[in-house]
């Protein structure tokens, strides 16, 4: 205990809590002097509680020694080139480390914690949805300030937008981890830059939580002003975590760009690059300009609160749908930042498991570009309803629908790659099959929202709702948990237990399936989305019954996958080679990755995925691996 | 680091490009007073951006080849050089969503600003960008006296700019009405001025960083990565200020 | 090619079965607007695409998966294919035509919704917390409930008080957003009688899961009835206290104040006037007329104990007579 109050994690967190005081006690200060009022409902003011919430996450910061380095920079002191790690058990996750594949497993933790967390209150509201008529939030609930109906919308919010960060954060983990593995760096271009873009997702989601307490928020995780200029000070803690969060997305992805245009292996030519690489470069060229438009817009919405400045206020010549242009300019490409590191997570897998070369690499790695680019045209589709002009709609509706074409080549080079493989189906792989087919029902279910006239009925019902479940679990979180299973044995030299792998797989997909089709189904019949309670008239009880059920399975299923991850770390069957006999660089030296990566630098003499080929050779050492670690 | 350029011709390179900025800014001063031609104003700061990207902040080093051993220092600088252009191409998202935000919301209007006081400010920020390219120049030809100077002169300059902004132009548009609770105008202009104000304030920072790590004789004529990045990042912010000396400024009609 | 033949017949099998099985699950609650044929249209036609894609791509799939698995003890790789350049052609080319298909018929479609009647009538809409109005302005009507004529298409002007609502009625298809500042518009021809519901469609706060008023289809006669009797009320809204009654529908206020003494957003209506109100800080007034005034006007002065003084917009836009026609009504409320 005492050792983990020692770590940069916990030093952090106190620094965060200290920060905060005194950044809302500097501005109650300022505000007695003034003769304003200096408490209000949650004890500070709101500007107090913004400013302590951002002054907070510096200290957090400077606290933890995320940032030592380049103060020392800024004063010509020159640092060591690698840091030797401090650390070699569990403590080392809990510090400042600047080794990519460190980061790269806490990121992902962290994301499975946020993933937990996130459910959590999915469970919580969905039993509340379990049948018509409020259960136990109800208007006489009092809790955080926010009586039952409220907690529902902050709750359901809240469920939104720590999913979306802890996709963030996974999809992170996972390019971390991986892409200097498959490139033969040492390292990220810049690993301070990669260690500060880790951290400062720390105190972000503690700020995300403390909006729960203080007061919740009740606008979803869209935040539409005018609702999110009058809701409780929660609201402020939800879009100053998301701004700060968002810091850590940008810098990690410029981090990846950097990365793969300079540190490639000799020889390793775009069109040789493994091609989850392509996925990454894609999804980082959105994160690093895109992001920037949503915090520009939760920043305005911010400062509309706190000093009156009329942006989207229509009393003050403010346009409430400007917000929603500058939130989705950001928010769809976005989910493309989800999906296609999962879509190459899928295509890096699916050769090794069918023995194949993966059908047409090259249409592949456009197609995650082409999806990237047509992805920044096509924002407004979620605005059809908004009253934006009406002319834009029918141009909207058409770049929408182009997104179909590079996805569907996705799609059929997949199957393409299976037809006449020698298919094994280990759990990473039947993980990569869920996802396929999970994203293609997703995927298949947005083009009758991106026709204007069929969206009209659509828009914000449980037909959306299913949609994005579907594409956001069969793009993110089934390739999520097929890369955890397969990448598990080079971060520990371990495997993860096969039979709980099978358990989680067969637990989680038709419950998925039930809950989704479910969902779309009585969104089709009338059912609104963001709702504490239903019209018993419409008869939606015994669906919304079964939904909640099999969220609950859904549920279990990632707490059995939870313990199988932490179980096998120490107790999983050893497993140092190439378990999965790839062809991958990573997996040609034993497992746990060394220290620095590869002790001989490699060459591209090959092509990545030519499996089936006799004598083919995709990497070749400088000098044989050493076969044994230390 | 090629030296294409001896040091003196470098530093009239320097000159004639002011020279040409100057002009334009000028020239754009004149065409918005006697005929306010949106699309004339957008081309002048079209160009200026261009002058600016090319001369001043040499995009064209990006395309450099660099010293072909990972850990050498010129590599290292290509990998950086690269980090903060990409870096400028994020933070220009912002700056165009809030031009978006001020085209959306304000159209062929613009708040009612003192002439004067704006092309002042204007022409402090341009100046200073001009010292700024001297003071690098000069660290490029390892010329450590001249960098110091020349980028004191700069921080003073950028200094003035930021305080010709935030105390003198904000408290007289305060008292002409326009506040940032006052409608959209006043929004949209504090808003756009603030985050521009903020982006000199850190790079204020970053020159005093550098002036005292030059102090400390950590720069070289071939190592001086910490002198082009804030040069290059000062430039930035100039020519984030190109843009929205225009848009607040010149174009349309004043409320 | 055997197992192309297989897989083709599969692959149609299952399209049709999905089709059938979809089209006869009763997706698309009842269709009562002219709307609703052109959106059901294409729907229609979306759920033939995404049958027969699914099947395109699933039975592939899973017919691999069952053929080309890795038998016991079959060691080495698969064949080396490395891709196929026709192949892919045809895989963006022909979904292509089927985007441009579908772009065409999405516009096809918005343009029959989009169609305007001339004669359409018009009635105002104003969505608030928590509440929707009807106003007919011909008649000088205002009313809680949308009383619509069959097969005559009404253009609905729409306007928001606070924030944004989104007015849909499931059955009519069409959903469109209320935003504070601008008036949006809404046109619809119901083609079917019956009572329906508008739900809030957009996340508005609290209590938008409550958001929904009766929305009724009646024949010809029947509308006139209503508006013949509506109108003969307004009429009769002479003394100050149906004035006031008035008044409370009009702005919205019966969207959080109940008559009856159930609790809503904000306190009942029912015995307020005149009673002891307990405020939160555990201080108390007697609600006379200065007290309702002042509630209406800046509802942030005080806060009744169990509500939160910020639900309620302050409506400063109400005239001294208004306000003191709203009290006499209030008064009524025994
Ligand atoms: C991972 C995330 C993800 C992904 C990948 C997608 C993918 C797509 N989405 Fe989705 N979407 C969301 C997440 C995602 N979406 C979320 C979170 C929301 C709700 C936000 C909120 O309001 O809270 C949303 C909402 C949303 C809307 C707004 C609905 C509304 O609120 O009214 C629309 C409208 O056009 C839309 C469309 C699409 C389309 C066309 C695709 C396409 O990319 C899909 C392309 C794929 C296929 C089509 C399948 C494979 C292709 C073939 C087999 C080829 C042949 C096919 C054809 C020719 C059709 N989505
Ligand atoms: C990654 C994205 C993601 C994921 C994984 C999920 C997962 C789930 N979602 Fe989520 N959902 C969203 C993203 C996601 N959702 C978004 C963006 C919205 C929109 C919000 C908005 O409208 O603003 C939404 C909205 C949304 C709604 C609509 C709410 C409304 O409109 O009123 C519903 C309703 O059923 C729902 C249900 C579920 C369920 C049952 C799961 C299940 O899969 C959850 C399964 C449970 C777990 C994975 C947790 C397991 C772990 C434990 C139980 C251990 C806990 C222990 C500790 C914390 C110590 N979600
Ligand atoms: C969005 C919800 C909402 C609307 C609309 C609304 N009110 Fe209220 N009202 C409240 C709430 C909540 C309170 C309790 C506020 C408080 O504590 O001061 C309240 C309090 C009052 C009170 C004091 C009641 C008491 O019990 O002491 C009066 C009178 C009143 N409202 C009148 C009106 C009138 C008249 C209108 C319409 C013109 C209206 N309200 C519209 C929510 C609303
Ligand atoms: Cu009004 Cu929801
Ligand atoms: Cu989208």
């Amino acid at each position: 205990m005492k050792k983990f109050f020692a770590t940069a994690f916990a030093r952090g967190l106190f620094w965060q809590f200290i920060g905060t005081l005194l950044g809302a006690g500097l501005i109650t200060g300022i505000r007695a002097a003034m003769g304003l009022s200096v408490t209000d409902k949650f004890f500070f003011t709101e500007p107090a509680w913004v400013l302590g919430g951002f002054i907070g996450v510096l200290f957090f910061l400077g606290g933890n020694g995320a940032v030592t380095d380049w103060f020392k920079w800024a004063r010509g002191i020159n640092t060591p080139e690698v840091h030797e790690e401090k650390y070699s058990g569990w403590e080392k996750y809990f510090s400042v480390s600047l080794d990519h594949k460190v980061i790269g497993i806490q990121y992902t933790v962290v994301a499975l914690a946020l993933i937990s967390i996130g459910g959590l209150f999915a469970l919580i509201f969905r039993t509340e949805l379990a049948a018509s008529q409020l259960q136990f939030l109800t208007e006489d609930v009092q809790l955080f300030g926010q009586n039952g109906p409220q907690l529902y919308n902050t709750l359901m919010s809240l469920h939104g937008m720590i999913m979306i960060v802890s996709i963030l954060l996974g999809v992170s983990g996972i390019i971390n981890y991986v892409v200097p593995l498959l490139l033969g760096a040492q390292d990220m271009a810049f690993p301070r830059m990669n260690a500060f873009s880790f951290w400062i997702a720390v105190p972000a989601a503690v700020l995300l939580l403390m909006s729960l307490v203080l007061g919740g928020f009740d606008t979803g995780w869209t935040g539409y002003p005018p609702l999110s200029a009058r809701a409780p000070v929660g609201m402020q803690m939800f879009f100053l975590g998301v701004f700060t969060a968002g810091w850590s997305s940008i810098l990690g992805a410029l981090n990846v760009i950097a990365t793969v245009l300079r540190m490639r292996a000799k020889g390793m030519t775009a069109m040789r690059m493994p091609i989850f690489v392509w996925a990454a470069v894609a999804t980082s060229l959105i994160a690093l300009t895109a992001t920037q438009l949503i915090g520009l817009s939760f920043q305005l919405v911010m400062f509309q609160r706190l000093f009156g400045m009329g942006f989207f206020d229509s009393a003050k010549g403010g346009n409430p749908v400007l917000f929603q242009h500058l939130f989705w300019f950001y928010s769809h490409p976005a989910v493309y930042v989800f999906v296609l590191p999962g879509l190459g997570v899928i295509s890096e897998l699916l050769p090794v498991f069918a023995r194949k070369p993966l059908f047409g690499y090259r249409w592949i790695a456009m197609s995650s570009l082409g999806i990237a680019l047509v992805g920044f045209v096509v924002w407004a589709h979620h605005m059809f309803t908004s009253g934006m002009n009406e002319y834009l709609r029918v141009p909207f509706m058409y770049s929408t629908l182009l997104v179909a074409i590079p996805t569907g080549v996705k799609f059929f080079s997949w199957v393409a790659t299976l037809w006449k493989g020698k298919i094994e189906t280990p759990t990473p792989m039947l993980f990569v099959l869920g996802g396929i087919v999970v994203f293609l029902m997703g995927g298949l279910s947005g083009p009758p929202n991106a026709t204007v006239s069929t969206d009209l009925h659509l828009h914000d019902t449980y037909f959306i709702v299913g949609h994005f479940h579907d594409t956001i679990f069969g793009g993110f979180v089934f390739p999520f948990f097929a890369a955890l299973y397969y990448w598990f044995p080079k971060a520990t030299g371990r495997r993860m237990n096969e039979t709980l792998g099978k358990i989680h797989f067969w637990m989680m997909t038709p419950s998925f399936f039930v809950l989704t089709l479910g969902m779309m189904r009585i969104g089709l019949l009338g059912m609104r989305r963001r709702i504490a309670d239903y019209d018993p008239a419409l008869g939606f009880d015994t669906t919304h019954l079964v939904l909640t059920i099999a969220g609950y399975l859904i549920g279990l299923s990632v707490m059995i996958f939870i313990y199988n991850f932490f179980n096998s770390i120490k107790n999983g069957e050893k497993a140092e080679g190439n378990v999965w006999n790839s062809r991958s660089p990573e997996w040609q030296v034993p497992s746990p990755m060394p220290m620095h990566n590869y002790d001989q630098p490699f060459e591209v003499v090959g092509e990545p995925y030519d499996y089936g080929l006799a004598d083919s050779k995709y990497v070749e050492f400088s000098a044989p691996a050493k076969s044994a670690h230390k | 680091m090629s030296h294409t350029l001896d040091k003196l011709s470098a530093f009239r390179q320097g000159v004639v490009i002011f020279v040409y900025l100057a002009v334009l800014t000028v020239l754009e001063y004149f065409v918005a007073v006697t005929f306010n031609a949106v699309s004339i104003l957008v081309v002048v700061a079209v160009i200026k951006v261009g002058l600016v990207m090319y001369y001043y902040m040499h995009v064209y080093k990006l395309n450099e080849e660099s010293d072909a051993d990972i850990h050498s220092y010129s590599y290292k600088t290509g990998t950086n050089r690269l980090g903060l252009w990409l870096f400028l191409l994020s933070d220009a998202f912002v700056f165009a969503g809030l031009l978006t935000v001020r085209i959306n919301l304000l159209g062929l209007t613009r708040p009612h600003l003192n002439q004067t006081l704006g092309l002042a400010v204007t022409a402090v920020l341009l100046v200073s960008s001009f010292f700024m390219n001297r003071g690098e120049t000069a660290m490029a030809h390892g010329d450590k006296k001249g960098f110091i100077t020349n980028t004191i002169i700069t921080f003073v300059l950028g200094l003035g700019f930021l305080l010709g902004v935030v105390a003198v132009e904000w408290p007289l548009a305060a008292e002409e009405g326009l506040t940032a609770g006052s409608g959209a105008a006043g929004a949209v202009f504090y808003m756009m001025t603030g985050m521009h104000a903020f982006h000199v304030f850190t790079g204020l920072l970053f020159l005093v960083v550098v002036l005292n790590n030059a102090r400390k004789d950590i720069y070289s004529a071939e190592q001086h990565w910490g002198v082009e990045a804030a040069a290059v990042y000062w430039h930035f912010v100039d020519l984030v200020w190109i843009f929205f000396y225009p848009a607040l400024y010149l174009i349309g009609k004043a409320l | 090619m055997q197992h192309f033949v297989i897989v083709g017949i599969l692959v149609i099998v299952m399209a049709v079965l999905t089709y059938v099985g979809l089209d006869s699950a009763g997706l698309m609650p009842v269709q009562a607007s002219a709307q609703a044929v052109s959106i059901d249209w294409l729907w229609n036609w979306q759920v033939v695409a995404m049958s027969f894609l699914f099947a395109l791509i699933f039975v592939p799939l899973v017919y691999s998966l069952v053929v080309f698995r890795r038998r016991k003890g079959e060691t080495g790789d698969g064949e080396h294919i490395e891709g196929n350049t026709n192949l892919e052609i045809t895989w963006t080319v022909l979904p292509l035509f089927l985007v441009l298909a579908f772009a065409y018929m999405g516009a096809y479609s918005l343009g029959e919704i989009n169609r305007v009647d001339p004669d359409a009538i018009e009635i105002k809409v104003r969505g608030q917390q928590f509440s929707w109005t009807f106003e007919y302005p011909e008649y000088g009507i205002v009313s809680t409930e949308l009383h619509l004529p069959v097969d005559q298409q009404v253009v609905l002007l729409m306007e928001s008080s606070d924030v944004i609502h989104s007015f849909w009625v499931p059955e009519f298809r069409v959903k469109q957003d209320v935003v504070p500042g601008r008036v949006t518009r809404y046109r619809i021809t119901p083609t079917l009688i019956g009572d329906y519901k508008v739900r809030c469609a957009e996340l508005c706060g609290m209590s938008h899961y409550k958001m929904e008023n009766p929305v009724i289809v009646d024949a010809q006669v029947d509308y006139d009835a209503w508006i013949a009797e509506q109108t003969a009320i307004a009429a009769a809204a002479q003394t100050p206290e149906a004035i006031g009654q008035l008044l409370t529908v009009k702005n919205g206020c019966i969207g959080c104040h109940s008559i009856d003494g159930s609790k809503l957003v904000g306190p009942s209506w029912l015995g307020t006037y005149g009673s002891v109100r307990e405020f939160a800080d555990g201080t108390s007034a007697v609600a006379d007329d200065a007290y309702i005034t002042q509630s209406i006007r800046e509802p942030l002065a005080h806060e009744v104990a169990g509500f939160s003084p910020s639900s309620m917009p302050p409506y400063t836009a109400l005239t001294d007579e208004e306000i003191a026609n709203i009290i006499a009504y209030l008064k009524t409320l025994k």
